[in-house]
């Protein structure tokens, strides 16, 4: 996964629409460089300044943008995520929620084809505060540059508990939403290996929740590769019913499988230090900090 | 989008595999009419979506019409998981020596569709020893992959044949109907050499139900379910006090979590979505206003791309309607300081933390 830096060229799908509209003017303001946008039958409109394509693959000849925001409605995702592999986008950051499962299944097979990396589907997206770099529809005042590199589940939490970092003096060298889908184009485990590599990254915070085994597959991950840095996880829904959708489509836990408990002990046999609120999280850290400046 | 059982065995049907003879009954005539027109014993099975109906007495053996008059009475008066049944499924009894779990789901580990088959039926898939494992293509599976599924199992000759038949076809209905899970447990070996579906349980993938029509009008649903389904939002009914909305799915579950750790009991769950409006809150809060079982309302906002002046208007809205629970909120975020102004002349008991506000709406009489 190659993540844009700063000024590098991004372009957004379904530009012209209420939500593509609104972040794109976001995204500008925080810095990201947006050189083009796409709706198909829109070619020649401009948003915010960003003159709009029919096609993905005017828009990447104009715009020599190898990553791409989509914020395309959830029955013609498939599609405009084809139309952006095939048009040679290597990064899509899948915005949409409710994108029906085989289409998530297939577009990942073809993005594996393609040498493409998703981040998504049902993704807050990607925010790199030292770069100036959003691809996401976070709120950019709870996210400030440092040291934490922050992955999570969930969109509203990961602004809540990187606003409690910010405000505790933690901030992040990035912060990426893997989605609340029950299928993650991009895994928490190829999460950690990207925060692996970046020298800048002193400590990892996994957002995790109910539904599925992504965490169980983490805590694996990291007992059998080993992992160099301090991790510090949090897992919601500890008291949620069993056999209820959570809100997200991949918040569900069957029979025993998906539970809190046992995401929270794989975290904590991997090694890992698990907070019980997300106000926790900070205080956790801090302990670690203060324990490493000792010794 | 769970099927009930019987819908779930119009599907097995509609595929191919085989099921026993069975009628819808809503009421004991009914009930009698379809047990004088198949041959008997029979079984009375609840139609609710809970797990666990067997062990719950949900499913009942009758032979007479005295016992099927009697089976559909207990049935219908049993609540199962919080669900009373509105019919009965009354189904030819099958005599079989032995049993198979079959079932085609997401494993989303693999990130892969899989089936899971073993020879012992009957019982909870996860306990499941020696089961066979064997993942699907995004084009579905092949002859030779069912094939491979029947002999793993150790099956041999027409067994064999039959069995990867019926593979072939629930893996065709599941990607055909786009289910998270089609299962059949049990698979029963009938003593004349046959395979039969005794039991089916279908999830669809809601999320693909706007390219399937033929599933929209299912369901009878909760009635606040309905309406929540209705407005946008994403709603579970829960069983305590504690109306608990917010903004964002995995804010409204850690909400849940630092309720139940205060000692409440939540009455919902309740997310609004990202960029809720005024309109939205008003219609969130009057849905838990009207939940009975809710007798105050918890509001967690973070305001991100939500402002939460927005959200504070909404809220004061509805009190200026009449809405009489007492609510207690925390609102942060874009225009926090606004909100609090806009909510200060409001009874609204506000809290500057999420663990704060809780700890008020739990502790409150």
């Amino acid at each position: 996964m190659i993540l844009p830096r700063r000024g590098e060229a991004v372009i957004v799908q379904g530009i012209t629409g209420r939500y593509g509209s609104l972040h794109t003017k976001l995204m500008l303001q925080y810095g990201t460089r947006i050189a083009a946008g796409v709706t198909p039958g829109k070619g020649g409109e401009s948003v915010e300044g960003v003159p709009v394509f029919n096609t993905v693959k005017e828009a990447v000849s104009k715009s020599r943008a190898r990553s791409s925001i989509l914020f395309v409605p959830a029955q013609f995702f498939y599609g405009a995520a084809e139309e952006a592999v095939l048009a040679g986008v290597k990064l899509l950051v899948a915005i949409t929620e409710h994108i029906p499962v085989r289409d998530t299944l297939k577009m990942l097979e073809l993005a594996k084809k393609h040498s493409a990396t998703i981040i998504g589907p049902n993704t807050p997206g990607v925010i790199i505060p030292s770069q100036g770099v959003k691809l996401g529809i976070m709120p950019a005042t709870s996210f400030k540059p440092g040291r934490v590199a922050l992955f999570s589940r969930s969109g509203t939490l990961m602004y809540e508990v990187a606003n409690e970092l910010s405000s505790n003096g933690f901030g992040q060298s990035l912060a990426l939403g893997v989605g609340g889908d029950p299928i993650n184009c991009t895994t928490l485990n190829e999460c950690i290996d990207l925060a692996q590599g970046l020298n800048e990254t002193q400590e990892v915070v996994i957002v995790g929740e109910i539904g599925g085994d992504a965490e169980e597959r983490l805590a694996k991950h990291i007992l059998d590769r080993g992992f160099s840095k301090r991790v510090v996880g949090y897992i919601a829904g500890r008291h949620a019913p069993r056999e209820k959708r959570m809100g997200h489509a991949g918040a569900i836990i069957y029979g025993d499988y998906g539970t809190a408990e046992s995401k929270i002990n794989a975290l904590k046999e991997a090694g890992a230090e698990v907070a019980m609120t997300p106000m926790e999280i900070p205080l956790l850290l801090r302990k670690r900090r203060d324990r490493r400046e000792r010794t | 989008m769970k099927l009930f059982e019987y819908q779930a065995k119009e599907l097995l049907k509609e595929y191919g595999i085989p099921v026993p003879e069975s009628e819808l009954a809503h009421n004991q005539g009914e009930a009698v009419a379809a047990f004088r027109g198949m041959s008997h014993p029979v079984v009375l099975k609840s139609q609710v979506l809970a797990g666990g109906r067997g062990k719950a007495g949900g499913i009942l053996a009758a032979s007479n019409e005295e016992e099927v008059t009697e089976a559909f009475g207990k049935i219908m008066n049993l609540e199962i998981g919080g669900e009373r049944p509105s019919c009965v499924l009354v189904e030819v009894s099958v005599p079989h020596e032995t049993e198979i779990y079959l079932s085609i789901t997401l494993d989303r580990g693999a990130r892969a569709f899989v089936v899971i088959s073993s020879k012992a039926g009957g019982v909870d898939v996860e306990s499941l020893k020696g089961r066979v494992i064997q993942k699907i293509s995004n084009k579905g599976i092949t002859k030779g992959e069912a094939q491979s599924v029947a002999m793993k199992l150790h099956l041999s000759g027409e067994e064999r044949e039959r069995f990867s038949r019926i593979v072939a076809n629930l893996e065709r209905l599941a990607r055909e109907k786009e289910c998270e899970l089609a299962e059949i447990n049990p698979l029963a070996f009938t003593k004349r050499g046959g395979l039969t579906a005794l039991d089916a349980k279908v999830i669809l993938d809601d999320n693909a139900l706007f390219r399937h029509p033929e599933f929209s009008k299912l369901h009878p649903e909760d009635e606040f379910e309905g309406e929540a389904s209705r407005q946008g939002f994403a709603f579970v009914r829960l069983e305590g006090n504690i109306g608990v909305v917010g903004n964002g799915a995995g804010l409204v579950l850690s909400t849940l979590d630092l309720v139940a750790d205060a000692g409440g009991n939540p009455a919902c769950f309740l997310d609004l979505g990202g960029g809720a409006q005024r309109e939205r809150v008003e219609a969130a809060v009057n849905l838990v206003n009207k939940l009975p079982n809710a007798n105050r309302i918890l509001v967690n906002i973070f305001g991100g791309i939500t402002r939460t002046t927005d959200v504070a208007e909404g809220i004061k809205s509805v009190i200026e309607q009449g809405v009489m629970k007492p609510i207690y909120a925390r609102i942060s975020g874009a225009e926090e300081r606004e909100a609090r102004e806009i909510l200060a002349k409001t009874p609204v008991h506000l809290h500057p933390s999420p663990s704060e506000a809780v700890e008020a709406a739990v502790r409150s009489q």
